[in-house]
């Protein structure tokens, strides 16, 4: 009896241990959730302190943080398939594309079969799994081939849908500047329950003033981040906890060595499809999110190449095959594109404000100071992201947190939990 | 009868690589597979796990578990002439490679255990639940690497194994699958003479348990463990029997001392047969 007992209690103190152990290695999760949940009333803040003029320039605004969110989650839908499976997807865009359109469009009335007033949440999720059928019919034609043939072939595919949306009467009056959105304002929560759901975008999402009598007012945008960043961090967990399962682990065997995961017993043919299925409806959640926030899509901003190059760019900066690094890469090139650009603040307004007239017009080799901000300063974002890119190749070709995690010997989790645990002791 | 091929044949191009191989295997049985660079040995191995697809002929394997594959005959004999690598392995037809073939930049236990992972059924589509909830995986994993004696490496990163290591590492990842036969394609290619002893002594372990089908160029390894040596040359199974009358085989012998012509040698289907064979025969 006195066994059985004491492995009852041994069995609970492993309990405990085990929770206690997943809530330390969520610690940098945690962190991370905290400062992006903090940063817009401190960012309030210091604008109405004498360095306003400071924040303004080089911290990034709420409009450039939502683009955080939404491009992130597509940056690491992006890296799901090709950094955990080795298949690089540039076709990518397609599936943002799906997830935009789709929810424009039922919003719009144009889908058959569903009514304009179905909820956003659950356009949404359909959307998401269209794309994951359209990653099925793309990828029974594509795994096929490997390495370079496979990005050319899926590339291929996206830029035959990216022509065909962009003349597709059907879809828009002007299908190249796509449709907008002209229904009642997208919500995020639990579908048909009014008060648990939060109204997105700029100007008619929902705002509130005086939370909690705290003098804090919380503008539509603002509403729409954290509605929006609920939907990523959903989303995140949701990837990481594939990647976390046997099913992920099968996904880094196919990209560590393909032909060995066949001869132990794998189909590789139907993982990769279900996970390029996986990464298709996330990265269709990111396009729904996007035309939901910015009501409407364009072809160019969607279903266009460059926007998987955007996501290739800011996977391999933040770390390719991390899943958490794209999304950090993002905050990167958004952060960058705010700074260097003037819709937010940014640097050219700033200096412009600063320097004295003198030495605005002072003349270099016939260009003056002014001239020569507005050239390389103002709106330069993709140079500048270039130039890091190519360093980033260059001298960081783990990325940002591939790097963290080089030096650390494991996940940036992992490690915080194992000091944590030595401090308790 | 555990594995049996019928006019096995294969052809690249006009050069005949395995020509009408008719071969059986008993169960529990050691059968090292023999002959000179391009004899057609790997391309053996390739055409029974479903690498290569064979010109003519028919294999015929007949596992403990047929129901693993749908195309069962009587008596419990799989024709698994068109199965696929993953279905043979599904099987219990498990090989390992003569070039070092591992999940490099994962762990040495990551490496077996994801082997044990693919043949516990489903497990591998369970999406929602985290890998290391698990146990029965790793603890056979951990069991096999007790068994290669890589238990003290478990964690280390796999591509940072030395040589002799990886070519163990090799055979426990084909181990993992929890084989009916195994293929095991030159061991100890690359292992330096001293560690061929120990390499030699997990085979022999492993032949314990299981019907292992072992290609090897080094004869005291060949001669000492065999139950049967099968000789191969330009594809063509010229002998088999048991090693003390392989040894003294004047066909054999012709085979490897340059008993085969110019127009033979270029028969060199084999491409990746390692380069010194280090045959020390007769």
């Amino acid at each position: 009896m006195d066994t059985v007992t004491d492995t009852t209690a041994a069995h609970a103190r492993d309990d405990e241990h085990w929770l206690r152990e997943y809530a330390r290695e969520h610690v940098p999760h945690l962190l991370v959730i905290a400062l992006f949940a903090v940063y817009p009333p401190i960012y309030g803040l210091l604008l109405r302190t004498p360095l306003s003029a400071e924040a303004n320039a080089f911290l990034p605004g709420t409009t450039f943080l939502i683009a955080m969110l939404f491009l992130g989650l597509f940056a690491m839908s992006f890296d799901f398939i090709s950094g955990y499976t080795g298949y690089l997807s540039f076709g990518h865009a397609a599936f943002y594309g799906v997830g935009a359109y789709f929810i424009v469009l039922v919003a719009n009335g144009d889908v058959p079969g569903i009514p304009a007033g179905t909820p956003f949440v659950i356009t949404m999720i359909v959307g998401g799994l269209l794309a994951f059928g359209l990653a099925l019919a793309i990828g029974a034609v594509s795994f096929r081939l490997s390495g370079v043939y496979f990005a050319m072939i899926t590339l291929g595919f996206a830029q035959v849908a990216y022509e065909l949306v962009r003349n597709w009467n059907y879809v828009a009056v002007n299908p190249q500047d796509g449709p907008t959105l002209s229904g009642p304002t997208p919500e995020i929560g639990i579908p048909y329950v009014d008060s648990v759901s939060i109204a997105l975008g700029r100007l008619a999402g929902d705002s509130f003033e005086n939370v909690l009598g705290l003098g804090i007012d919380i503008s539509a945008t603002l509403t729409s981040y954290y509605a929006i960043g609920a939907v990523v961090l959903l989303s995140y967990f949701a990837m990481q906890r594939l990647i976390h399962s046997p099913f992920g682990r099968v996904m880094i065997a196919i990209r560590e060595n393909e032909e060995r995961a066949a001869a132990i017993g794998y189909n590789v043919f139907w993982y990769k499809m279900v996970a390029f299925g996986f990464s298709a409806f996330f990265a269709a959640i990111a396009g729904a999110l996007f035309a939901a926030f910015s009501r409407g899509a364009s072809p160019d901003e969607t279903f266009y190449f460059l926007v998987t190059a955007d996501a290739l760019i800011v996977t391999i900066v933040g770390g390719i095959g991390t899943l958490a690094g794209p999304f950090f890469g993002t905050a990167f090139y958004e952060w960058l594109e705010d700074i260097l650009s003037s819709e937010q603040g940014g640097l050219a307004p700033y200096l412009r404000g600063i320097l004295p007239d003198g030495v605005l017009t002072a003349d270099i080799a016939g260009i003056t100071i002014a001239d020569l901000i507005n050239t390389v300063v103002d709106g330069r974002a993709p140079l500048f992201l270039g130039i890091v890119f190519v360093l980033f190749v260059l001298f960081v070709p783990n990325g940002l947190l591939g790097s963290v995690r080089d030096r650390l010997g494991n996940t940036v989790g992992k490690y915080v939990g194992g000091r944590l645990e030595r401090y308790r002791r | 009868m555990l594995l049996s091929t019928h006019g096995l044949t294969k052809r690249f191009g006009g050069i005949t690589a395995v020509d009408a191989v008719d071969f059986t295997l008993e169960e529990g049985e050691l059968c090292s597979v023999i002959g000179p660079n391009g004899a057609g040995k790997t391309t053996f191995f390739n055409l029974l796990t479903g690498v290569l697809e064979p010109t003519a002929g028919r294999i015929e394997f007949s596992p403990t578990d047929p129901a693993a594959y749908g195309n069962e005959a009587e008596d419990g004999v799989v024709d698994i002439t068109d199965a696929a690598p993953y279905e043979t392995a599904l099987l219990g037809l498990h090989r390992s490679y003569q070039i070092t073939n591992i999940f490099p930049t994962v762990s040495v236990l990551e490496n077996v255990r994801i082997a044990v992972q693919a043949h516990r059924g489903g497990d591998s589509w369970r999406f929602w639940r985290n890998v290391n909830a698990f146990d029965d995986h790793v603890t056979e994993a951990e069991s096999i690497l007790q068994r290669i004696g890589l238990a003290a490496e478990a964690d280390r990163t796999a591509e940072n194994l030395s040589h002799g290591e990886k070519r163990n590492l090799e055979i426990g990842i084909a181990l993992a699958g929890d084989p009916d036969l195994l293929l095991l394609d030159e061991p100890t290619a690359g292992v330096s003479s001293e560690d061929v002893g120990q390499v030699t002594e997990i085979i022999e372990d492993v032949s314990e348990d299981h019907a292992v089908l072992l290609i090897e160029h080094n004869m005291d390894v060949v001669m000492g463990i065999s139950d049967r040596v099968a000789v191969l040359n330009q594809g063509e199974l010229i002998a088999q029997d048991e090693p003390e009358t392989i040894r003294e085989s004047e066909a054999v012998q012709r085979a490897y001392l340059g008993g085969y012509d110019p127009d033979g040698a270029a028969t060199g289907t084999d491409a990746d047969d390692g380069g010194e064979s280090g045959v020390s025969a007769g």
